[in-house]
C-alpha cells in the first residue's frame, strides 16, 4: 500500500474539525454536574445513551467523509504483481532446454529431452510450469500453465540450432521473464554446460530473481571433436586451421571443395591444432563457394563442415568523369588505383558530354576531375546518383577556381583561385586522423600547394584536412544516401605536387574502399549474426539461404534492415547492382565441448540461492504494478456522504421541531 | 417564648446570600450577618449576649487573663474574674464539609460558600460570647484544623482557615471525627456542616462517639434549592461531582420521584441525630442566614 502524492495526506488533519465540533456539542449537551448520584434512579429510557451513540455514528461518518477525501486526493495504490496467475506455494518452473550446436552431439539431445520431460513430471502438484529453449536467445516453448501435457508437447518440437549459447545472455533474459511470474521460480536447466558458454563475469550468470537453480548436466564424457578454426585466402592460395580436442587418437580426412568441386583431400592423423595449405585452386571470376570438410566419426557432426567466399573478380571498373580524356588526372588516378594490390580499380574515362549519365547507376562510386566542368544536366544526374546511394571523389582544377559557386556542393567561393605566391608553398594542417580515409595515409606534409580553391563552409560539411592557413582542402559532404568527397584542388602539377606524393597513392585507394563499400564488407560470418542489407548496397534485392529457400524477397528488402545468419552454409544477395555471397559458419566456440567444472556448477547454485533472498524484496517494490483505488475511493465516498446526509437530518430534525 | 423579633430591614437583608456573595471578605461577612442578626433580636439576659455583670470568681489556671479584672487585684492583691450574663465560658468546634459535592449549587453561592458563611458566623457570634472557638476542615481527610481557642487574634486566624477550604474530593465522616475526637477532650459544642450525602448509620458511626464523649452536637445540612426542588425539563445526565458516576434521569423522575427521597433523607437524618441527642438543622442555601443562626442560638440555650 502507497501514496502517489503522499502529501495530500495532510488533508486528513481536518478531522480534527468535527472531532472538535463534536466536542463542543457534547460538552454543551445535557449532561449536568450534581452533587450526588445517590438518591437518583437512572431512567429506564436510555435517550441520551441513544443521542450519544447517534452522535459517534455521526462523527465517524464524518470523519470517514474528511479521511476519504484526503486519502483519494492521496492517490493510494497497493502494490500487486503483474501476473494474475496464482502458483501459491509452489511456485512457478521455467524448464531451459540448451539448443544449441554442441547439443548435437550424438544422444546428447535427446537425453536432454528425456530430463526435461522427468523434470516436467516431478513439478509439485499446481506448479505452473513453462519449457523455453536457450541458443544465442531464449525462445518461448509453452506458455505459463500448470497442464503437463502443453510442456511435453513443446519438448517434443525442440530441435538443436546452429547457434551458439552464451549463459549471460540466457540468464539474463531469464530474469527478465521471472520478474512477472509468481514466485518462487525454480529454474532448470538442461544442458551440456560448455565452458566456452559461460561469460567473463561470473555474475552474469546468477539470476536476482530465481530463487532454486537446478542444473541438469547432459553428455559428460570426454568428448572428441574435430573442427575448422578458420579459412584464410593467401596469395597462393588458401591456409586452412583445424583443431582436434580430446585425447583419442582418430584418424580423418579433410576434402577442400572449390564451388562444390571436391579439389583436394587430405588424410590427418593426430588431433591437436593444424594448418593445411592449398595452393593453385581452381577459382573461378568471381564469387567462389569453399567448403572445407573434415570427414570423422567425432562426437559432434556440425562443426565438421567450414564455408568461405573467395571473390576472384577482374578489375572493377570506375568512370572518370572528365572534360579531357587524355588529361593527367587520368594519368595520376589510373596509376594509383592500379597500384591496389586488393581490389583493383580500371579507370573509365567519360568526356563530359558524350556519355549517357543514366550508367552511373551500375557503379557504385565514380570520379570527377574538375568538379567546374560539370554542366547543369550532368550536375542533376549526379544529384540523383548520390541520392540513390552512389558516391563521388571529385577535384576543383581550374574550372572550379574560376566558378562562383561550385555544381552538386553549391559552395561559394569566398574569392578568385587564390596564388599563394610564387616561391611560397601550404601544406595541410589539421587532419583528421580518424575518419577511415585518413586513417591510413601518411605524409601529407609533404604536399606543397601553391593555389588553393576558398570557399564559404557550410554547416553540413566534414572538413577532413585544412591548410595552413586554415582553409578547407578536403570536405565530406552527405548527399542523400550517398557521399561526396571533395578535395579542393586540382590535379594539376602547377598548383600541387599532391599527385607525385606517395599520399596521394594511399589517399585514393583508401578513399576507393571507403566510398565502394568494400571495407566493411565481410565475406564471412558466424551463425547467428546479422547481415546489414546497406553495406551491400541493396535498396532492393532477394536474399537466398543456405538451403535454397528465399529469406527475403524484394518487397521485404526494402524494409528490412538487416538478415539473421542462422543457419552455416552460403547466403546469396542479389541485387540489381551486384550479386554478394557471404557464408556462415558455426561459431568455433560451440566446438570446444568441455564442461564446467562440478565446483563452478555448485557456486552458480550456491550464488543464485543467495541473490535471490538479497532482492526478492526488492523486485516487488520496483517492479510491482500499482492498483490505484482512488476511485473505489470516490465511490464509498458518495456512500458515505449520502449516509451522513441521511443520519445528520435525522439527527437534527427533532432539534428543529423542539425549537418550534 | 422565644424573644426573637425581625428588626429593621436594611440591616437583615445582609443575612441574604445574595448579598453576602459580594462581599469578599469572609471576616466582614461575618460581622455583617451577626451584627444584622443580633439587631433584630430583643436584648435579653437569657440569650447572654448581655454585657452585664454578673460576679467576680476566683482565676483559676486556664481563664483568659484579660478578663482579670485589675482594679480588684490593685485593692484586694487577688486576681478575679469578672463575669456577666451571657458569658457561658464553653467551647465551640466548627466542623466544615470541604467535599466535592458542596461545590454544588448556586447562583448566587454554592454550599460550600454557605456554609463558611455560617461556619464564619457561628464563630463570630462564639467569639462575641467570649466562647473559646475552633474549626476542621475536611473532606475524605482533615484538610485544617485549629484547635478552639477564645483569644481575641485567634479569630481571624479561624476564619482564614473556613474561606481556604475549596471542594475537592470525596466525603467521610470517621476519619474527622475520630481526629477531633483525639483532638478535643474538653466537653462543647460541635457544629457539624455538611450535606451529609451519606447513609445515616454512617453518619451516625462518626457522631455518636462525640455524643457519648460529651459534645453537643448540632448538624447544619446545607442543601441547594436545586436539591431540594430540582427542575429539569427535560433528560438530563446528572454526574455525580465525588464518584463521576453519571445517571440519566427523567423530567418526572426529579418532579415527582425525587423530592420524596431527599426528604426522606433529611428524615432519616434528623431522626439519626435526635437519637443520640443530636440538633439537625435542614439550611436551604436560598435563604438568610438568620434561620441557621437562630437554630444555633436554641441549641446552645438548650444546652446550658
Amino acid at each position: 500500500m502507497g501514496f502517489l502524492a503522499p502529501l495530500f495526506l495532510i488533508g486528513a488533519l481536518a478531522v480534527a474539525l468535527p472531532i472538535w465540533l463534536h466536542r463542543l456539542q457534547t460538552q454543551s449537551s445535557d449532561r449536568q454536574p450534581f452533587s450526588s448520584a445517590m438518591l437518583l434512579e437512572t431512567t429506564e429510557e436510555r435517550v441520551h445513551l441513544q443521542k450519544k451513540l447517534k452522535y459517534l455514528v455521526l462523527l465517524a461518518l464524518r470523519i470517514a467523509l474528511l479521511l476519504m477525501i484526503a486519502f483519494a486526493f492521496a492517490k493510494p495504490f497497493i502494490d500487486r504483481p503483474p501476473t494474475l496467475l496464482a502458483a501459491g506455494d509452489a511456485g512457478t518452473h521455467l524448464i531451459v532446454v540448451d539448443t544449441s550446436v554442441s547439443m548435437n552431439r550424438a544422444g546428447v539431445f535427446d537425453q536432454a529431452l528425456e530430463v526435461a520431460d522427468q523434470a516436467v513430471g516431478d513439478a509439485p502438484s499446481g506448479a505452473l510450469l513453462q519449457v523455453l529453449s536457450a541458443d544465442d536467445s531464449l525462445h518461448i516453448g509453452s506458455n505459463l500453465s500448470a497442464d503437463t501435457t502443453d510442456h511435453r508437447a513443446a519438448l517434443s518440437r525442440l530441435n538443436v540450432s546452429a547457434l551458439r549459447l552464451d549463459f549471460g545472455a540466457v540468464m539474463t533474459a531469464v530474469d527478465r521473464l521471472a520478474e512477472s511470474l509468481p514466485p518462487p521460480v525454480t529454474l532448470h536447466v538442461i544442458s551440456d554446460f560448455q565452458a566456452s558458454a559461460m561469460p567473463v563475469r561470473f555474475a552474469d550468470v546468477v539470476p536476482s530473481r530465481v530463487t532454486d537453480f537446478v542444473p541438469h548436466v547432459v553428455g559428460t564424457g570426454a568428448p572428441f571433436n574435430w573442427s575448422v578454426e578458420y579459412v584464410r585466402e593467401t596469395a597462393e592460395g588458401l591456409d586452412v586451421g583445424l583443431l582436434g580436442y580430446g585425447d583419442r587418437e582418430r584418424v580423418a580426412d579433410v576434402e577442400l571443395l572449390v564451388n562444390d568441386v571436391v579439389v583436394e583431400t587430405r588424410g590427418l592423423s593426430e588431433t591437436g591444432p593444424l594448418v593445411l595449405r592449398f595452393t593453385d585452386l581452381p577459382f573461378e571470376e568471381g564469387n567462389n563457394r569453399v567448403q572445407v570438410r573434415v570427414n570423422t566419426d567425432d562426437d559432434l557432426a556440425a562443426d565438421n563442415e567450414s564455408f568461405h567466399v573467395v571473390v576472384n573478380e577482374p578489375p572493377a571498373s570506375v568512370p572518370l568523369i572528365t572534360l579531357n580524356r587524355g588529361g593527367l588526372p587520368v594519368t595520376y588516378l589510373s596509376a594509383a588505383l592500379e597500384s591496389n594490390s586488393g581490389q583493383n580499380y580500371v579507370v573509365e574515362p567519360m568526356v563530359i558530354g558524350e556519355f549517357d549519365s543514366r550508367i552511373l547507376g551500375r557503379y557504385r562510386w565514380a570520379l570527377i576531375d574538375d568538379i567546374g566542368s560539370i554542366d547543369a544536366g550532368l550536375e542533376d544526374a549526379l544529384i540523383d546518383y548520390l541520392q540513390g546511394g552512389g558516391n563521388l571523389l571529385a577535384f576543383a582544377g581550374e574550372r572550379a577556381a574560376s566558378a562562383t559557386t561550385l555544381p552538386l556542393s553549391g559552395h561559394q567561393l569566398s574569392g578568385a583561385s587564390v596564388g599563394i605566391g610564387a616561391n611560397e608553398f601550404l601544406s595541410p594542417g589539421q587532419i583528421d586522423t580518424g575518419h577511415p580515409v585518413l586513417s591510413q595515409t601518411e605524409g601529407w606534409h609533404t604536399v606543397n600547394i601553391s593555389r588553393s580553391v576558398p570557399i564559404e563552409e557550410q554547416a553540413d560539411d566534414q572538413v577532413l584536412i585544412r591548410l595552413g592557413n586554415n582553409e578547407p582542402f578536403l570536405i565530406e559532404r552527405k548527399i542523400g544516401a550517398g557521399r561526396l568527397l571533395l578535395v579542393l584542388n586540382g590535379l594539376d602539377n602547377r598548383w600541387n605536387d599532391m599527385p607525385v606524393r606517395p599520399v596521394f597513392v594511399s589517399f585514393v585507394i583508401e578513399a576507393a574502399s571507403y566510398l565502394s563499400g568494400a571495407s566493411e564488407i565481410s565475406r564471412t560470418y558466424v551463425t547467428g549474426a546479422s547481415l546489414p542489407l546497406s553495406l551491400i548496397g541493396s535498396a532492393s534485392g532477394q536474399v537466398v539461404d543456405p538451403d535454397g529457400n528465399t529469406v527475403l524477397s524484394l518487397a521485404d528488402t526494402t524494409r528490412a534492415q538487416q538478415i539473421n545468419l542462422d543457419k552455416p552454409g552460403f547466403y546469396e544477395v542479389y541485387t540489381p547492382q551486384d550479386n554478394t555471397l557471404v557464408a556462415a559458419n558455426i561459431d568455433p566456440r560451440e566446438s570446444q565441448l568441455v564442461t564446467i567444472t562440478q565446483d563452478l556448477l555448485e557456486r552458480w547454485q550456491d550464488a543464485t540461492a543467495r541473490l535471490d533472498g538479497i532482492t526478492a524484496g526488492q523486485s516487488d517494490i520496483v517492479e510491482a504494478e500499482p492498483l490505484e483505488l482512488w476511485h473505489w475511493l470516490l465511490l464509498l465516498l458518495a456512500v458515505v456522504f449520502i449516509a451522513e446526509s441521511i443520519l445528520g437530518n435525522a439527527y437534527l430534525a427533532p432539534l428543529a421541531k423542539a425549537n418550534r | 417564648m422565644i424573644g426573637i423579633q425581625p428588626s429593621q430591614s436594611t440591616a437583615r437583608d445582609l443575612l441574604h446570600p445574595e448579598v453576602l456573595a459580594g462581599l469578599k471578605n469572609l471576616d466582614l461577612v461575618a460581622r455583617s450577618v451577626v451584627e444584622g442578626f443580633l439587631i433584630g433580636l430583643h436584648r435579653s439576659p437569657t440569650f447572654g449576649f448581655s454585657q452585664e455583670f454578673a460576679e467576680y470568681r476566683a482565676y483559676a489556671e486556664g481563664d483568659d487573663p484579660r478578663f482579670i479584672d485589675w482594679n480588684v487585684y490593685a485593692r484586694t492583691e487577688k486576681t478575679y474574674i469578672k463575669r456577666f450574663l451571657g458569658d457561658t465560658n464553653s467551647h465551640l468546634m466548627i466542623l466544615l464539609d470541604a467535599s466535592a459535592s458542596m461545590g454544588f449549587g448556586g447562583p448566587p453561592v454554592s454550599k460550600l460558600r454557605y456554609g463558611q458563611f455560617l461556619a464564619a458566623s457561628l464563630s463570630f457570634l462564639a467569639a462575641r460570647q467570649h466562647d473559646a472557638v475552633g474549626c476542621m476542615i475536611f473532606d475524605e481527610e482533615v484538610r485544617d484544623y485549629r484547635p478552639p481557642s477564645s483569644r481575641a487574634g485567634k479569630l481571624q486566624g479561624i476564619l482564614h482557615c473556613i474561606d481556604s477550604a475549596e471542594a475537592a474530593v470525596g466525603t467521610r465522616f470517621d476519619k474527622p471525627f475520630d481526629k477531633f475526637r483525639e483532638q478535643v477532650s474538653r466537653r462543647g459544642l460541635v457544629a457539624v456542616i455538611s450535606d451529609f450525602y451519606c447513609d445515616a448509620e454512617n453518619l451516625l458511626a462518626g457522631v455518636r462517639p462525640l455524643a457519648w464523649h460529651g459534645q453537643d452536637v448540632v448538624l447544619f445540612q446545607v442543601l441547594d434549592k436545586q436539591e431540594l426542588d430540582p427542575e429539569f425539563k427535560n433528560n438530563v445526565l446528572l454526574e455525580d461531582l465525588e464518584t463521576g458516576k453519571a445517571v440519566e434521569v427523567a423530567p418526572q423522575f426529579m418532579r415527582e420521584a425525587y423530592p420524596e427521597r431527599i426528604r426522606a433523607h433529611v428524615d432519616s437524618l434528623k431522626t439519626a441525630a435526635a437519637g443520640i441527642g443530636a440538633d439537625h438543622v435542614l439550611v436551604n442555601t436560598s435563604d438568610s442566614l438568620d434561620d441557621a443562626l437562630r437554630n444555633y442560638l436554641l441549641f446552645r440555650q438548650r444546652r446550658k
